[in-house]
């Protein structure tokens, strides 16, 4: 009874609604999935949990996708919800993943030849970097954001934001240059 | 830009595309190699961060979210369905509420009488058939009738007694106007023998099926009324 009467008047504005909503969202999750599954990743150091911090991150994006006014800045406002999500995680749970000193990195493909060598080699690396610098460089990178918008993000100062990249930068190239760190780190 | 600064923008960004940082390259070597060497490392940590994503997970992000707006829709229907429940439930009580209060018919009675001045002024003179005629209207009240006239009816209508239907009459006492009231049994009426106000004495009695309330100023008049009304109605 009640649905028939709900139905009645305004079905077909909330229908086409929530038509736009659902396109707003797929075209959202098609676009924005793969980086914002990597820089969980990157953030995490575990693809099982960068997974399931994803779904959370989309779902609640989601039920807030009505608060998203401008498209352009989806990809800003879901890293902000992930964020959000992967320390709602520790305080969830007690225990500490803390960073990525664990095995990071899943040794999915045997090295076979140099280049592959150096890429995983170049993983750990990164995933080895402290996590307020490694997180500036993952932005730049994977995020494609200005100083100043990861300075937004990060709710930090523009300049500590290219000091944190400087010293990411520096730490990585440094490693690259002197093989016998390489040789040691990969023994 | 002194090479500590340039140094700090090369690893800070190194695609900037700042119109000193472009000029600082091009003029010297060693800046544009350093430079490059960035750019380099940033193609190979671009590479490497590009790890591989699950192949369904956008799919798994659209189902879960389906699944949870179907939740939520269900969860919808059934917050409509309380509300349409408690809302029939509260109507369902104070319906009951308002038949099973217990009705103070004495207090009620005076409260008419105030109320209605224009039926203490009125001379319709009724006829006891008419007065007939209009108890069959009421519902536990279908066979109560008078059997002659008793003595003379100024004014004669229907009256709400919280939610019951019964009759309002006027009718001539031995020296003034006296109000009666007619009314259905029902087990929740309370009245007391006797009441009355400032202006107003009030006599209650209960014959087979009804309540009777007479009204008036005088008591003697009452007693009149209730002796005429006792040899007449049954």
């Amino acid at each position: 009874m009640f649905d028939s009467l709900r139905n009645k008047k305004s079905e077909p504005t909330v229908l086409s609604d929530m038509l736009t909503k659902q396109r707003r969202y797929d075209s959202l999750v098609r676009a924005l999935h793969t980086d914002i599954f990597r820089y969980a990743y990157w953030l995490i150091g575990d693809k099982h949990i960068a997974e399931d911090v994803t779904q959370e991150t989309f779902l609640r994006a989601w039920r807030a996708l009505d608060s998203l006014k401008d498209d352009k800045a989806a990809k800003a406002w879901l890293i902000t919800i992930l964020r959000r999500e992967n320390a709602r995680r520790f305080e969830r749970k007690q225990f500490d993943y803390s960073d990525v000193e664990q095995e990071l990195l899943e040794d999915e493909k045997s090295s076979t030849n140099e280049e592959q060598t150096e890429q995983y080699w170049l993983r750990k690396q990164i995933g080895q970097l402290e996590v307020e610098y490694r997180e500036p460089l993952l932005l730049q990178l994977i995020g494609g954001f200005s100083g100043e918008e990861i300075a937004d993000l990060l709710e930090l100062n523009r300049n500590t934001v290219m000091t944190r990249l400087f010293r990411a930068r520096n730490q990585l190239k440094d490693a690259l240059e002197s093989p016998e760190v390489r040789g040691q780190s990969n023994g | 830009m002194d090479d500590l600064k340039f140094r700090r923008h090369a690893y800070g960004d190194p695609n900037s595309q700042d119109e000193e940082f472009l000029a600082q390259i091009s003029a010297s070597e060693s800046d544009a190699k350093l430079v490059n060497e960035l750019k380099a490392l940033d193609s190979k940590l671009t590479n490497a961060l590009n790890i591989d994503v699950p192949d369904d997970l956008a799919d798994k992000l659209i189902l879960r979210q389906q699944l949870s707006k179907h939740q939520q829709q269900k969860k919808h229907t059934r917050y409509l369905m309380a509300m349409a429940a408690s809302v029939a439930l509260v109507i369902g009580l104070s319906v009951s509420m308002l038949r099973f209060t217990p009705v103070d018919l004495a207090e009620h009675a005076l409260a008419h009488v105030y109320h209605e001045p224009k039926a203490m002024n009125v001379d319709q003179n009724v006829g006891f058939e008419d007065v007939n005629f209009k108890l069959a209207g009421i519902g536990g009240l279908e066979n109560a009738k008078f059997i002659q006239q008793p003595g003379k009816v100024f004014y004669t209508s229907y009256c709400d007694f919280q939610g019951v239907k019964s009759l309002h009459l006027v009718m001539e006492g031995e020296q003034g106007k006296v109000t009666l009231f007619i009314i259905p049994t029902e087990n929740r009426m309370v009245t007391e023998e006797s009441f009355a106000d400032q202006n107003y004495h009030g006599l209650g009695f209960q014959t087979a099926d009804t309540f009777m309330l007479l009204v008036g100023e005088q008591d003697a008049d009452l007693q009149y009324v209730k002796n005429e009304i006792e040899q007449t109605f049954i």
